[in-house]
């Protein structure tokens, strides 16, 4: 990995047609600007592993994968009529 | 009354007035703009997410704070502009907004995405997923909810 140490302001360039300034430097996080063509897809790398969650979570495709679900939610006395507490 | 064709639940009526709108859809999901929440007493305290475009995508959730009763929702000034709300100050919950977590079944038991909540304008009935600035954990744990609904 190219390792490079910018300032506030400072450029870096990729390929012809992308450029990355360094708009600001908080305490612990950088504002950056980033100029791209349209058709450069850019986003922040957690996003890619959001759509992996929100495919999983779209996936249930059973009643009883959902009945499981739920029954995990549900407190252990609520969720078994015959099951009871204490005495 | 409209109807939406649901995922799991057959037909099930909404007020047009309760259609959220996600103007950028949701990450792997973009082209689904159009979403209502359902909330059945049978599946309490899970809610859903169920696009009225496509009946196959609906997402199971659950409110932020019945996750964690110590979240705290810190929004990024962009994600207060997509929601149309002030960069000022940070929305409050149940008032401004509606905050829910993405539930996600795997092998290994049920996990909530706490890193990018689910943010509802609730006067505008606009939406983002909007990836938090803070360390919540994208599959946080889920045991099971105490009677009202919050983690035990």
């Amino acid at each position: 990995m190219l390792m490079m140490s910018r300032r506030e302001g400072e450029v870096i360039l990729i390929g012809d047609d992308v450029e990355i300034v360094i708009a600001r430097i908080g305490r612990s996080r950088v504002t950056v600007g980033i100029r791209a063509p349209r058709q450069t897809p850019v986003a922040a790398r957690e996003i890619k592993l959001v759509e992996e969650e929100n495919r999983t979570a779209a996936s249930i495709g059973s009643a009883a994968d959902l009945s499981n679900l739920i029954a995990r939610l549900r407190p252990a006395s609520s969720s078994s009529g015959s099951r009871r507490r204490g005495k | 009354m409209p109807a939406v064709k649901t995922k799991y639940f057959g037909k099930i009526p909404y007020e047009p007035g309760s259609v959220i709108e996600f103007p950028a859809g949701l990450p792997a999901f973009e082209e689904r703009r159009k979403f209502v929440l359902i909330q059945l007493p049978t599946t309490h305290p899970l809610l859903f997410l169920q696009s009225l475009d496509d009946p196959d995508v609906c997402f199971p959730v659950l409110r932020a704070l019945a996750v964690d009763k110590q979240y705290r929702l810190r929004l990024a000034k962009e994600d207060l502009r997509r929601l149309d709300l002030p960069t000022s100050r940070q929305p409050r919950v149940g008032e401004d907004i509606e905050c829910l977590a993405v539930v996600a079944l795997r092998k290994d038991g049920a996990t909530a995405n706490l890193l990018a909540p689910v943010v509802i304008n609730l006067r505008k009935m606009q939406a983002v997923q909007a990836v938090g600035e803070d360390s919540y954990s994208l599959q946080h744990p889920l045991r099971p909810l105490d009677k009202a609904g919050t983690c035990s």
